[in-house]
């Protein structure tokens, strides 16, 4: 029995690895590093990995290493933060769509089906535009929009099995409300089944966040994984290291937030 | 009753949701404009205008008229096709710049959706059939997966940098004499993560049915394997193919988005990003709204293709 747990939280901890060491690298570089992110040097512009700056210059020499850093910092920030508001909208909503059965739980499960299937760039794209400049914040409160989706969606079709449980008709039986039984037995015994859901929508919004700031919507201070993937793209002959290490930095946040998602599997 | 939900047909159902999504889109590009704080005639002309420069604007956007006589105007103007004159290209109605640009931006998702398919359905039926070895349907199976789960973002610029820069066998980005290479190369990118979700449900679905009878029966009767597997397999697993493409259009739009910007191609995506950057609003929301539109007719035509394919989906 006590091996198996063991076992258990050695693969949740090889499961989260990957994001912490993200973070850690990250989080070291920021505090260590010893130029700010996005400092201009025109002298050094699109300079080759060097001992001296350990994965290069981008446009207008700015230190690869630290805008790469901060850009990690803030996606997995933003990732985190949007997901757990989709996490804490989406899962009660499901929840009760579910028990009250009926006209409610057949609008919720198609509007849940329309709001995963709909682009959510255009959906940012229409909000945006209404933006002279938008900030993290922005981008943030657009992807919000769309991200309690999937957790309705999970929280509803767990509810439709949970609903006919022994404990929740004894529940009801007993008198208690709908609320009380949605708080007190349904959402509880559904939290860890939803929560599965949570690695894959943050990997789904630092996607959105790269591609959008790669696009030109990103955040003003340019500090973004989509950021320098623009650059790499525009300098691709002359400096073909910041397309690798945009690239291989959107795929490996993207990952380790998806490994981190399974810890809550286990 | 055949096709029905609730005794109204499933197309006239489906229709209704389609424009349902259409309404919603354009009344949250209308609402978001107008309802968001600050000023949308500010937006256009930036915060240095003269106040006769901002009621030029207001009035030429109808923005001094009540919020709901706006709205009903917008609406009208979709139904007509007619938003007005763009705004930084005065004379040019806005839909025509919207029309011209949807037409490379569709052809560049349906070259997609058929490569996507012709790939996925290949590989999938290439893993479940006799050809290959074990180690080989492993060797398809972690492609699919590995695939799948690389974001186009991170995969299109490596592919590129190493195609184009590296061996100079496809056109660069934004080469003006690219022409058909150019669109094959990028339908041939944005086909990639379509191919693997194919190719994972294909290859899932294929290997529930490959011990069916029926197929026993084929085989028995001296079909050869590709006949079997063809002709008799493959139209029984079309139902989820065509479902799973349907549910990776939006993201199919999206990368198509992301592709145009990095090929510098002409299409809705580069045109909603240019009237983005110089505030054209009329062409904004009409670019959103025909994006919009393309998604919708584009899933309505997978589940008319499941409906006329499966029967089982029609209910009978």
């Amino acid at each position: 029995m006590r091996a198996r747990s063991d076992r258990r939280a050695r693969s949740r901890w090889q499961d989260v690895a990957p994001l912490v060491a993200i973070v850690a690298i990250s989080g070291v570089a920021v505090v260590l590093g010893r130029e700010p992110a996005g400092r201009l040097e025109p002298s050094r512009a699109w300079c080759p990995p060097s001992s001296d700056r350990l994965l290069g210059c981008g446009e207008a020499g700015v230190d690869l290493l630290a805008t790469l850093a901060n850009a990690e910092l803030r996606a997995v920030a933003l990732a985190a933060v949007v997901a757990l508001v989709g996490f804490a909208v989406g899962t009660p909503l499901g929840a009760s769509a579910a028990l009250a059965r009926g006209r409610f739980e057949r609008l919720a499960a198609h509007v849940c089906d329309l709001v995963q299937a709909f682009p959510t760039f255009l959906v940012a794209m229409a909000v945006l535009s209404a933006v002279r400049i938008p900030s993290r914040v922005h981008i943030g409160v657009v992807f919000a929009l769309t991200a309690w989706a999937p957790f309705a969606r999970l929280a509803l079709a767990q509810t439709r099995v949970l609903r006919d449980a022994a404990f929740v008709e004894a529940a009801v039986a007993l008198g208690r409300g709908r609320s009380g039984v949605l708080v007190r037995h349904v959402v509880p015994n559904l939290l860890g089944v939803v929560a599965v859901q949570l690695g894959s929508t943050a990997a789904a919004i630092v996607l959105s966040e790269a591609a959008l700031a790669f696009v030109g919507l990103g955040p003003p201070d340019g500090v973004s994984l989509g950021g320098v993937l623009d650059q790499g793209v525009a300098s691709m002959l002359r400096a073909p290291h910041v397309v690798a290490e945009g690239a291989i930095a959107v795929f490996a946040t993207s990952a380790a937030m998806m490994a981190a998602g399974r810890a809550a599997e286990r | 009753m055949r096709g029905t939900r609730g005794g109204v047909p499933a197309f006239v159902t489906r229709a209704g949701e389609s424009i349902a999504v259409l309404a919603g889109l354009a009344s949250a590009v209308f609402f978001a404009l107008r309802l968001l704080p600050g000023d949308p005639a500010r937006l256009v002309v930036g915060d240095e205008a003269s106040p006769a420069e901002l009621e030029r604007v207001r009035a030429t956007l109808h923005l001094n008229e009540p919020l709901l006589v706006q709205y009903a105007r917008f609406m009208r103007g979709l139904l007509r096709l007619d938003l007005g004159d763009s705004m930084r290209r005065p004379g040019v109605a806005a839909m025509a710049r919207v029309t011209e640009a949807l037409l490379p931006t569709a052809r560049l998702a349906l070259l997609a959706v058929a490569a996507g398919a012709i790939v996925g359905v290949g590989a999938a039926t290439l893993a479940s059939g006799p050809w290959l070895s074990a180690r080989g349907r492993t060797i398809v199976d972690r492609v699919l997966v590995a695939a799948a789960a690389t974001p186009l973002l991170a995969l299109a610029p490596l592919v590129t940098w190493v195609l184009a820069a590296r061996l100079r066998v496809l056109p660069l980005p934004g080469d003006p004499e690219a022409g058909a290479s150019g669109l094959a190369f990028a339908s041939g990118l944005l086909a990639i993560p379509l191919a693997a979700h194919v190719g994972r449900v294909a290859r899932a679905s294929l290997v529930d049915v490959g011990h069916s009878q029926f197929l026993v029966v084929a085989g028995a009767k001296g079909a050869r394997p590709a006949r079997v597997w063809f002709l008799h397999a493959l139209p029984a697993v079309l139902g989820p193919i065509v479902t799973v493409v349907g549910t990776q259009l939006g993201a199919l739009l999206g990368g198509a988005v992301v592709l145009e910007r990095m090929f510098e191609r002409r299409g809705l995506g580069t045109l909603i990003l240019e009237a983005y950057a110089t505030r054209d609003l009329p062409v904004l929301e009409g670019a959103i709204v025909a994006a919009g539109g393309l998604f919708v007719v584009a899933q309505a035509a997978s589940s008319a293709v499941h409906l006329a394919i499966d029967p089982r989906a029609r209910g009978e």
